[in-house]
């Protein structure tokens, strides 16, 4: 029952359009630098890196660090020139991989 | 957090019972064979333990939503005999009335000039800024302090010496500084000033699972909703929650019968799961939030509709009233006197809002805890804020002020989760 990532691209869009996508993607992003009560670190878990493609050419990448607070929310613009699938991937420092698809029409 | 759990007793035979589709109609509607609850053990842990990280004092003393234990009022002869003019440690007294560590400060519902830095006070009481002039006695201050019950039976103030907060040197230290203030407070910003701040408004999209991570509970619950236990699944019975449940959170909580008591949805929750599908899902633990939060959504836009007007509702809004009005803790508050006589006022940088508004957005996500919480836990912390012993979630005294409380919410809208700081 793990939380899944929330998602916003619009369905469709006109030939050329600069859409708006917000991604938010369900994580305690522990930064490492905290203390539990007996005075040991708590250690990092964080997302480090997003990636968000269409049609397999990346669009918007970002490296994430340990001040980025939980559940981070990341919002961006892409021109999309032709319908097709955005894909969106978050990759935590345990190596695990969190994808998300969304598919556009353009007019 | 998974606490252990002790109903058991019953399930199978309650199970029994189960057969087709449950119709979970508004009390008043209900002719049609009762939900299976279990009726024995209890429906959150015990011994209840105060959540780690809420303030850990002893106020066993104090009376609470379950027992009459403070002592009772002065009467107005009681007053304090105070004899010549009082000359305390202005300068302490000035640290005493900002210190949040000991009465939570004077400055939470006075205006008291310079003290504090004049920063974010409240207007519960009057503004003290210029009592020092105001032509007060000595023993009016004093009395004003340690109990001010002894001149106002009506009055909201802590009885600071009754209960042992303050001592009598220290509030002869308060009182020698309340002599000081003689002009008006100075705020650095409009925002400090209590009666200029504006009130506080939601605007936050709470449906919005952008917005609301509360939301995200919606989600959960569907697949619990699906989730095997010992006996089935919710879906095994309710092929369709959107429908069968359309309403349903908003005519709870009601009175039940075989409980001798009123039930929200959370206890709700925790009984029904326990009979059919063996689930232990005891108030308060993360899957039984999760199910409230989803039981209540599928009911948004629902006006809250409860059953006021039974023999037994009635009997249980009037015991919900008593204790609402029930002053309790070592600060001696009653529900009335923060949310009715104070309601529409700041505490520090809180706003008390009035009972209406206060149920129809619970559970609700609380975006400076990060987490959900139900209405049965708000009360606990209002409880311990005013240094009282909280109870058990499941306490039939809860049962009772909820649905006084909902009784008073009559018509508002649900939108659940919501989302609070």
């Amino acid at each position: 029952m793990a939380d899944t990532p929330k998602i916003r691209v619009p369905k469709t869009a006109k030939k050329g359009e600069i859409i708006e996508i917000k991604t938010l993607m369900p994580h305690i992003m522990e930064s490492g630098q905290r203390k539990d009560k007996d005075g040991k670190i708590i250690p990092r878990k964080i997302i480090n890196k997003f990636v968000a493609e269409f049609e397999g050419k990346p669009v918007f990448s970002a490296t994430l660090e340990p001040a980025i607070a939980a559940n981070p929310y990341l919002q961006f613009n892409a021109k999309v020139e032709a319908s097709g699938t955005f894909k969106f991937s978050w990759t935590d420092d345990d190596g695990t991989v969190t994808t998300a698809e969304s598919k556009i029409e353009v007019a | 957090m998974q606490r252990a759990g002790m109903m058991t007793a019953g399930t199978a035979a309650l199970a029994a019972m189960v057969a087709g589709v449950i119709t979970l109609a508004p009390a008043a509607a209900q002719t049609k064979k009762e939900a299976p609850l279990v009726t024995t053990g209890d429906a959150a842990a015990r011994p209840w333990k105060r959540y780690s990280g809420w303030p850990t004092r002893d106020e066993s003393k104090w009376s609470t939503l379950a027992k009459v234990a403070s002592p009772p009022p002065p009467k107005p002869e009681d007053v304090k005999k105070i004899t010549g003019p009082i000359t305390g440690d202005a300068k302490k007294g000035e640290e005493l009335v900002a210190d949040r560590n000991r009465g939570g400060s004077c400055l939470a519902c006075h205006v008291m000039g310079p003290a504090g830095g004049a920063n974010l006070p409240g207007n519960v009481g009057p503004d003290l800024s210029e009592i020092g002039a105001a032509g007060r006695e000595d023993e009016w201050l004093y009395n004003y302090i340690y109990d001010a019950r002894v001149y106002n039976a009506e009055t909201v103030m802590p009885p600071w010496g009754s209960h042992g907060v303050f001592t009598d040197a220290e509030i002869r230290d308060m009182v020698a500084f309340l002599k000081t203030l003689k002009s008006p407070a100075k705020f650095k910003t409009v925002l400090d000033d209590p009666n200029k701040r504006p009130a506080p408004v939601e605007k936050r999209e709470n449906l919005d699972p952008m917005e609301n991570p509360g939301m995200w509970a919606v989600d959960k619950a569907q697949e619990l909703f699906k989730q095997a236990s010992a006996k089935g699944s919710c879906a095994s019975c309710h092929s369709d929650p959107a429908k069968e449940f359309k309403t349903w959170a908003a005519s709870m909580p009601k009175w039940e019968p075989r409980l001798g008591k009123v039930l929200g949805v959370e206890e709700f929750v925790t009984r029904h799961a326990a009979a059919t599908t063996g689930a232990q899902w005891l108030m308060e633990t993360d899957d039984n939030r999760t199910m409230s939060v989803y039981l209540h959504f599928l009911a948004n836009g629902a006006p809250i509709a409860v059953d006021t007007q039974s023999a037994d509702a009635k009997a249980a809004i009037a015991r919900g009233k008593e204790l609402a009005e029930r002053k309790i803790g070592e600060l001696n508050f009653a529900c009335t006197d923060c949310h009715g006589k104070a309601a529409n006022h700041w505490i520090r940088g809180q706003w008390l809002g009035e009972p209406k508004g206060q149920y129809d957005h619970f559970p609700t996500w609380r975006t400076s805890l990060q987490a959900i919480w139900d209405i049965r836990q708000r009360f606990q912390w209002c409880q311990v804020n005013i240094r009282a012993d909280e109870l058990s979630p499941d306490a039939k005294e809860y049962g009772d002020l909820e649905l006084y409380l909902a009784a008073q919410n009559d018509g508002l809208k649900l939108s659940v989760p919501g989302i609070r700081h």
